[in-house]
């Protein structure tokens, strides 16, 4: 299975995961920063008394939840984009453009459907009596929203936002299939090049854990410490 | 006719839960003048808090009219002094109508100072440093000086009211609305709260003021509401209300809690 010439061979081709890394990190990062925004427009749309725009939020969750990802990037890459020529420069000198931008479009489209379900939930989580404070004020829906309700209901869902990046690492794998530069695709070039797979899937699942598993520690030791803050 | 006094006059109200199933409020007029402190007592779920909440709209009303200043807040429009029909905006009249809730419902993630200057800032586009001078004033007049920097979970439920209370005053309204504003309070810190809102009566305040506090409605309110079933059933000076009742509800009411 593992040999240590099998080693060698991958080792020469080192650069290629270096590169996968860069891509998963970027890929991910401006997923999450997109999807977050997405998930926030539809998570107000779903809340909003004008019933088309919840309506349409709606439909877009469900859809979006209760389709493979793997269909959604292929719709997202050979569907809407196919047509559109987007230019081809490469971003860090190697990430071909126009395969990453379809890809952080296709995952932040699905992102988003999860993230604005919990967006919501936190919403919904602040007692009314917070927006009846302020709207007896004289404070407008739209400042209760932003100055009263948005600021308790995101510092309550940080950890599921951050918990949100690291499945986001893990499901941009899915984007060696469009022939984006991320982990994935570093282990199937260098499996064509060197006719190896298990010791470059050794070392993808080395560098997807050591991304992956300290994060999620990190996160689990601030929400300890963040519930802990408000029990005081 | 409506006097010059005549701050809040409220007509035929009604307010129906569950497409009529529950009544909350059925069919309530009452008068409110400037300067009047207003205190309504009765059972629990006869509709206070409703009637309450209806005066600034908070609660949507199934029927009726509140006139706040010669203006009918439950209506889409009204027509100015210049005859214009004008959009209501009911923000604008909230603004002039300062509420204390049961729960305090401090802003947690703000200090006490925040909580009081967001308001005059935001709406009134007031000066941070006015608004804030304005702030530590009315801290100080309720013996809250030094916590201007805490934030609310910092504060016994005593402290909390009594921000909630300065935080309403910081908009200067020209009614004060309290909800119970003791009932969450442990029994030893209900005085301070109680001594907060004894001086703001006697500086002249018009106030509407929902408790389960007798001796307290007795000694402070000028005009006493009682109320059963969504209805008004006996109005009048503490002295006819308590010392002489009229209906068999209210001698029942005050039997069970005196
Ligand atoms: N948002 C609501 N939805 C359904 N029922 C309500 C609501 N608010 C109040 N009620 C009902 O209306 C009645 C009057 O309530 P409330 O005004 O809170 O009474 P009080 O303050 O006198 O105890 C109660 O039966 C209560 O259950
Ligand atoms: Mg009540």
């Amino acid at each position: 299975m593992f040999t240590s010439a099998g080693f060698a061979k991958t080792w020469q081709y080192i650069q290629l995961f270096k590169e996968g890394l860069i891509c998963t990190l970027s890929l991910s990062a401006l997923t999450v920063i997109f999807g977050f925004i997405f998930a926030l427009i539809l998570a107000l749309m779903r809340m909003s008394k004008i019933k088309p725009l919840s309506w349409f939020a709606t439909c877009y969750v469900e859809l979006f939840r209760a389709t493979p990802m793997l269909v959604q990037l292929f719709i997202v890459y050979y569907v809407v984009f196919a047509k559109a020529s987007l230019p081809n420069f490469k971003l860090f000198g190697f990430i071909r453009f126009e395969r990453f931008f379809p890809g952080v479009v296709a995952l932040s489209m699905n992102s988003g459907a999860y993230l604005s379900e919990i967006i919501r939930a936190g919403i919904q989580s602040i007692d009314h009596g917070q927006t009846e404070a302020s709207r007896s004020l004289g404070l407008s829906s739209r400042q209760t929203l932003f100055d009263i309700v948005l600021p308790q209901a995101i510092k309550n869902i940080l950890p599921a936002i951050a918990n949100e990046f690291v499945t986001i690492i893990k499901e941009s794998s899915i984007c060696y299939t469009i022939g984006v530069q991320e982990i994935m695709y570093a282990v199937a070039s260098i499996k064509g090049a060197t006719y190896r797979i298990a010791e470059p899937l050794l070392i993808a699942t080395a560098v997807y854990f050591c991304l992956t598993f300290p994060t999620s520690k990190i996160i689990a030791y601030f929400e300890r410490r963040m519930s802990r803050g408000f029990k005081r | 006719m409506a006097s010059n006094a005549e701050l809040i006059k409220v007509t035929g109200l009604c307010k129906h839960f569950y497409n009529g199933d529950l009544k909350a409020l059925d069919g309530v007029d009452y008068s409110i003048n400037k300067g009047d402190v207003v205190v309504v007592i009765g059972p629990s779920g006869s509709g206070k808090s409703t009637f309450l909440r209806c005066l600034n709209l908070l609660e949507v009303p199934t029927s009726g009219e509140v006139v706040f200043k010669g203006v009918d807040i439950t209506k889409k429009y009204y027509t100015d002094k210049n005859g214009n029909k004008v959009r209501l905006n009911i923000d604008e009249h909230r603004r002039k109508m300062g509420m204390v809730f049961q729960h305090f419902n401090l802003f947690p993630h703000m200090t006490v100072l925040a909580n009081m200057t967001l308001a005059p800032i935001k709406v009134k586009k007031m000066d941070k440093e006015t608004a804030e001078k304005k702030a530590r004033k009315l801290l100080e007049r309720v013996g809250l000086a030094d916590r201007a920097d805490a934030y609310p979970i910092q504060l016994s439920g005593g402290q909390k009211q009594r921000v909630a209370i300065v935080r309403a005053l910081m908009m200067e309204p020209e009614v004060m609305l309290f909800d119970e504003p003791t009932s969450a309070l442990d029994p030893e810190m209900v005085g301070e709260v109680l001594e907060v809102i004894r001086e703001l009566a006697q500086s002249g305040m018009t106030m509407v003021i929902v408790t389960h506090e007798m001796g307290f409605a007795k000694e402070v309110g000028k005009k006493i509401v009682f109320m059963a079933d969504g209805k008004i059933v006996e109005t009048g000076s503490p002295q006819e209300i308590f010392d002489n009742p009229k209906s068999p509800r209210l001698q029942d009411f005050l039997r069970k809690v005196l």
